[in-house]
């Protein structure tokens, strides 16, 4: 199995925590897994773009064309990245609202920031929600919903019900979108 | 047993399985989270061990270096421009050597993610005479790592480990070994006055003709056991491709997918290189290609009329690697036909710049505000320095940016040469215990007119909040008392969320400059939004909304304030995002001319 992701959004937004649980998640299920991380300056408040790779990859960063699915945490830095992915089968998870622009991708849109607005979710779990609609939505999606729980509880324990409560929070709130 | 780590967490294990128990080094993006994991592994399994933050590189790097000589097995860490300030030390040690072990890790950073040069380690160490060991992935960091401290063992010599930014930041996972298998070696120095206190000319020199000597050696070591074992997989191609660190991942997955046939030797320690026997080995190969970061290292010790690299200008020069350099290399050396394989489009709509920035809530961006408020720019230079107040360029509050310490020594310097103006200089409290306590002395004891703002939160920010030495030993270190030290009375505020107290003291300091005939010296007390233990209770206690009836739409706050939450909305107002905002209720005062910025009473 070979199967790229992006996942960008803003520094402070938690696109780290998402390499750390799908990494984790490879080796759940036997699979090598290259990813990288924005830290220091370029982790302050301004874009970020982290990669996971899962399969026979020897090179941790994604070049343009190539990647299977994007997950954005915020609608710009969604547009900011779509040449990453792969013109024939890339996906785009994306958090934005109605105005996210028609694209040539296959794409999942869900305004997160309203739903956190009225309380559906805390704001410092957006990364796990939009995991949730990841879920729900990419059918090439390479894990389980279980895999995922058990990535985010070896991830860290403590807060792991909490946290399984917002992945499953994106996964019911997408489930009756097209 | 496989375990999930990150380039810098696999390297501080490997420095536990390889018996290291003394590290010492200075925080720096991409090296910063060695010896904060060290730390870790060391606690959680109650080991004993030396790991600490050092004032700066060159103190962590002669810490680390008189453990060696003493015959422990030590690290120091660093960023690749850290080791411009531990060279001094290097240059002389390489000749000097040591008894137990020392790996120097220095972390690159192709790409400039976060550092103001692209200098490449690799080089560093063949100009210092120390090989260098270059790891491509996780693991490999953590195997070159035991190999590192075994050849430093072996040779006598400092050996470099050079990981770059997609090294120390991948997380893979990573094979290492069960048990921790560490007890603290022996540290005993023994007097050799002629080999750890040599003196120029025939010391040195004597020291000069070993060093040959060991080169010679590890150069055969380098073929023998990182080479010679790899020559029975090369295939018998015409082309052959010479990698070294992160590039070979970029080699092997475009050759594999634009399937081209060529051969791919890795060269896992780029210097000192066997010249004459890799040489021997492209008698049989059409042409030979160097895919090395970011300096020709590699390319510069061969010499072939088949050799193509960055000096034949058929690679890139700058910036990190991709596939889609590779594929322009194997297009520009004629192995394949253009392709747009590794091209795609990006959106072709202009999207909103979204540049790192200070967090909402930092005080660094109130004092910044205040200063370009009071000295105003047209009379004014503002010289500042690295830290996360150097995002203060963001409000156009800094002229200049240069290297850990200048914001001082430049501020001397401007004072001189151009005496009309106010120089203004910004240091945080790491950098100026780092290296601007030396370029003070210089400005009082030569009377230089301008003002410095010592920015105090009691952290290294940027890096992740590293402990200084201020923090750790309150009672002995205070900045107040280094500069009065050195003779200058020593003006002080406690940072408070009131814009208008920050700009009177600020204004106070522009009093003080009038009749001075020494440096201005303040220290500003603040504290880091992200240092849960000294964030005060105010922040994210008062909310501000802004009234649109007010609201002129004029830029004055997003210009010179430039608060992350800070945002025009559909009807062209200001808006705050609530969840952006700190809640600090600092931009109540001053910022906005007609007064739109309102607090929110709780309804």
């Amino acid at each position: 199995m070979k199967y790229q992701i992006v996942i960008a959004g803003i520094g402070g937004q938690g696109a780290v925590f998402l390499v750390k649980v799908l990494s984790i998640a490879s080796a759940i299920k036997n699979q090598k897994c290259l990813g990288t991380e924005n830290h220091g300056m370029s982790q302050r408040g301004g874009s970020v773009s982290c990669y996971v790779k899962i399969g026979e990859f020897y090179a941790p960063a994604i070049d343009e064309g190539q990647a299977d699915l994007l997950i954005a945490l915020e609608g710009n830095e969604a547009l900011r990245n779509i040449q990453y992915l792969s013109q024939e089968k890339g996906v785009i998870i994306v958090n934005s609202d109605h105005n996210f622009p028609k694209l040539s991708f296959e794409t999942h849109s869900i305004d997160a920031f309203s739903k956190a607005k009225a309380k559906a979710f805390p704001i410092n779990a957006l990364n796990v929600y939009m995991l949730g609609v990841t879920l729900a939505k990419d059918a090439h999606f390479p894990f389980t919903c279980k895999e995922i729980e058990e990535a985010i509880t070896q991830m860290n324990p403590k807060v792991a019900e909490k946290n399984i409560a917002v992945l499953h929070q994106g996964i019911n709130d997408t489930k009756g979108i097209k | 047993m496989k375990q999930i780590l990150m380039g810098n967490e696999a390297i501080a294990l490997g420095l536990i399985h390889s018996g290291v128990d003394m590290v010492s080094g200075y925080p720096g993006t991409p090296s910063s989270e060695i010896l904060g994991n060290f730390q870790k592994f060391r606690d959680k399994n109650s080991l004993e061990a030396y790991a600490q933050w050092s004032t700066n590189e060159k103190v962590g790097f002669e810490v680390a270096y008189a453990g060696a000589i003493s015959g422990k097995r030590t690290c120091t860490t660093m960023k690749q421009v850290g080791l411009n300030v531990a060279s001094d030390a290097l240059m002389s040690a390489s000749y000097i050597g040591l008894k137990g072990a020392m790996l120097l890790v220095s972390c690159d950073d192709p790409g400039f993610y976060s550092s103001q040069t692209e200098q490449d380690s690799r080089s560093f160490a063949k100009f210092a005479k120390i090989p260098v060991l270059d790891p491509a992935t996780p693991q490999e960091a953590y195997d070159m790592v035991k190999i590192g401290i075994q050849l430093s063992h072996d040779f006598e010599t400092i050996v470099m480990l050079r990981p770059v930014m997609r090294v120390s930041h991948a997380r893979e996972i990573c094979d290492v070994d069960e048990s921790l298998h560490v007890k603290a070696n022996e540290g005993n120095f023994e007097r050799n006055i002629p080999r750890w206190g040599a003196v120029p000319p025939a010391g040195r020199f004597r020291q000069g003709l070993e060093q040959i000597e060991r080169l010679e050696a590890l150069k055969m070591w380098n073929w023998d056991h990182l080479i010679k074992p790899k020559i029975h997989a090369l295939k018998g191609e015409n082309i052959l491709c010479l990698t070294s660190g992160t590039g070979d991942g970029y080699v092997k997955e475009a050759i594999e997918e634009l399937e081209i046939k060529a051969d791919i030797l890795k060269l896992d320690m780029p210097y000192p290189l066997p010249k004459e026997k890799l040489e021997a080995l492209f008698k049989d190969y059409d042409k030979i290609i160097i895919f090395e970061e970011s300096y020709p290292c590699i390319e510069e010790q061969l010499s072939s009329p088949k050799l193509y690299g960055k000096l034949t200008k058929h690679l890139h020069l700058i910036d990190e690697f991709s596939k889609d350099k590779v594929l322009d290399a194997l297009v520009k050396t004629g192995v394949m036909k253009a392709t747009s394989a590794y091209k795609s489009e990006k959106y072709t709509e202009e999207l909103p710049k979204r540049p790192p920035n200070m967090c909402p809530g930092c005080p660094h961006r109130d004092v910044h505000f205040a200063i370009t408020k009071v000295f105003k720019k047209k009379k004014s230079i503002y010289t500042s320095d690295i830290g996360c107040y150097t995002l203060g360029l963001n409000q156009a509050a800094i002229d200049t940016i240069l290297c850990m310490g200048a914001s001082i020594s430049m501020a001397s310097g401007f004072s001189i040469s151009d005496p009309d103006k106010t120089v203004i200089a910004t240091i945080g409290d790491s950098t100026f215990l780092h290296s601007g306590v030396a370029p003070l002395i210089n400005a009082i004891s030569q009377n230089h007119r301008f003002v410095l703002v010592i920015l105090d939160n009691s952290t290294t920010a940027m890096t992740g909040r590293q402990t200084t030495p201020e923090r750790s030993n309150p009672a002995q270190i205070d900045i107040k008392r280094i500069v009065e030290g050195c003779g200058v009375h020593c003006h002080e505020y406690v940072y408070e969320p009131h814009l208008e107290k920050t700009v009177d003291f600020i204004k106070s300091l522009q009093e003080a400059y009038k009749n001075a005939t020494a440096p201005v010296v303040a220290v500003i007390r603040e504290f880091c939004v992200l240092d849960k233990e000294n964030v005060p209770s105010y922040i994210g206690s008062i909310t501000v909304e802004i009234d649109p009836d007010k609201c002129v739409a004029c830029d004055a706050c997003i210009t010179h304030y430039k608060c992350p939450p800070l945002h025009y909305n559909e009807a062209g107002k200001m808006e705050i995002d609530s969840f952006l905002c700190a809640e600090c209720g600092s931009c109540l005062e001053v910022i906005c001319p007609t007064g739109a910025f309102v607090k929110k009473e709780e309804a």
